[in-house]
């Protein structure tokens, strides 16, 4: 069999969240099965260090779901946006392909984004594999 | 009744470490009358089978300093493990990989490739490279493996305490070495420094605004840095909110921005990510409403080498440890 990607997503508490919860559902329309997210405070709060947890603990990618521009309370976004660009050159000196982490953002009532987006990058972790 | 025994030993290192011993000055004085120095190999003429030929456990504490990336190193450090009451990890790269632990970008066969066959000034036409095992002349010549990764004291062996820094100051050591005789030790595992960041410390952080935003990233040889200001203020990266104090700001002082080979406050996993994760968020923030990706991406790219700077002093203490070989 085998082996299902192993993708962690991060997604922010008041963007993503609400939509999941009218859906009743733990993780998107489209997206079930695929992922359990780990609802965050903020995208601002996902550090760097939890993200290169995820992948030391065998992740093969990292998505962290924030609020479009102007729609985060408190400018976590633009925080996430530039720390996964540095991870991203970071992780590429280390050996591993940038694309493993993401930022991309979503509103409030974007589930069926969230879920595609969600499935295309599962996807394209099952084409990369896992880490080594 | 009997003066404790103490070993100094070293790794993967430079020897600055050996220097801070006898950086103690008139104190290495008191340091002789109240121990017993039983092993120094930089300094007497102590032999392995010294060492071997001790009890378990008959050496009250053991400083090691380097990383750990031979087989000889792997060998001596069990030896004096076993032979140890305690260990201390002395210095940053016995601690945290330090300045060698930067070979873990590249492997033995990279390095070895490099080392022995591409510098300019080498003159090999035949490519030898070493081997554990050479014959010569009938008999059989043995050196140590080299190992691919370079670790950690405590990926290897049991550490008790760490004594940070490149290299650990004077009266750090002499602090750790009473709280050793007088049996005052914080819990074990503590690294021996001041649990607060550097810039809790550092004569210029008045000069530190509460609201700082790096608009572009200056390295330290593009600018003339003002030795009276925050270096971060002047947009030179500076590694002092994610580092532990304890060195007597000397690079600070010497008008060098830190970087950070004291190590990372308690907690951390990652002192590199912790270093990245502030960097990003200054980087910009004043204008971060405005600015499109393209130009948040410029702006990242201004610092051409993240994890060489971030990692300069903890690559292999990281979560990823070393880069992936394809
Ligand atoms: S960032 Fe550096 S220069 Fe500025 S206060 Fe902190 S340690 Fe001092
Ligand atoms: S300023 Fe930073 S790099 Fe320099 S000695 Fe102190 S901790 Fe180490």
């Amino acid at each position: 069999m085998r082996e299902e990607a192993k993708v962690v997503v991060f997604c922010c508490n008041w963007s993503v969240y609400p939509g999941l919860q009218l859906s009743h559902s733990a993780a998107p329309t489209g997206a079930k099965g695929l992922v359990d997210p780990i609802v965050t405070m903020c995208s601002g709060r996902v550090s760097p260090e939890l993200i290169l947890e995820a992948f030391s603990q065998g992740a093969w990618g990292v998505l962290v779901a924030g609020c479009p521009p102007e729609e985060c309370e408190h400018n976590g976004n633009y925080k996430a946006r530039r720390r996964v660009l540095l991870l991203q050159n970071l992780l590429a000196q280390m050996g591993i392909e940038p694309q493993r982490v993401r930022f991309e953002s979503f509103s409030t009532g974007e589930s069926a984004k969230l879920g595609q987006t969600i499935r295309g990058f599962v996807e394209e972790m099952r084409g990369l594999g896992p880490i080594e | 009744m009997a003066k404790p025994k103490v070993a100094l030993y070293w790794c993967a290192s430079c020897g600055g470490c050996e220097e801070a011993v006898v950086d103690l000055a008139e104190d290495i004085l008191k340091v002789v009358e109240a121990v017993d120095i039983i092993f120094w190999p930089v300094a007497m003429d102590f032999k392995k089978a010294d060492v071997e030929g001790m009890a378990d456990g008959e050496i009250a504490v053991s400083f090691i300093n380097g990383a750990i990336r031979t087989e000889e190193q792997g060998e001596m450090v069990k030896l004096l493990r076993r032979k140890s009451g305690l260990v201390v990890a002395f210095g940053s790269c016995a601690h945290l990989g330090g300045i060698p632990g930067l070979a873990n970008f590249w492997n033995r066969e990279t390095i070895f490739e490099r080392v022995y066959k591409g510098v300019p000034t080498m003159d090999n036409p035949e490519g030898v490279l070493p081997q554990t095992r050479t014959a010569v002349a009938g008999k059989e010549l043995t050196i140590p493996e080299f190992w691919d990764t370079v670790h950690t004291l405590d990926q290897v062996i049991p550490v008790d305490y760490y004594l940070p820094g490149c290299a650990p100051p004077p009266d750090l050591i002499m602090n750790a070495i009473t709280a050793i005789l007088e049996g005052k030790l914080p819990e074990k595992g503590a690294v021996l420094a001041p649990d607060k960041s550097l810039c809790d410390t550092c004569p210029l952080a008045d000069s530190k605004p509460e609201k700082l935003s790096l608009k572009e990233v200056k390295r330290p040889y593009e600018v003339i840095l003002d030795p009276e200001k925050c270096f971060l203020a002047q947009g030179v990266i500076c590694l002092g909110p994610a580092t532990r104090s304890g060195c007597g700001e000397r690079c600070i002082n010497a008008c060098m921005p830190c970087r950070g080979c004291f190590g990372p406050t308690k907690g951390a996993r990652d002192q590199g990510a912790r270093s990245l994760s502030f960097v990003a968020s200054l980087l910009g923030i004043e204008e971060e409403e405005k600015m499109t990706d393209e130009e948040v991406e410029k702006l990242i790219d201004q610092i051409p080498d993240p994890a060489g700077l971030f990692y300069m002093y903890s690559l292999p203490s990281s979560l990823l440890r070393r880069r992936i070989m394809k």
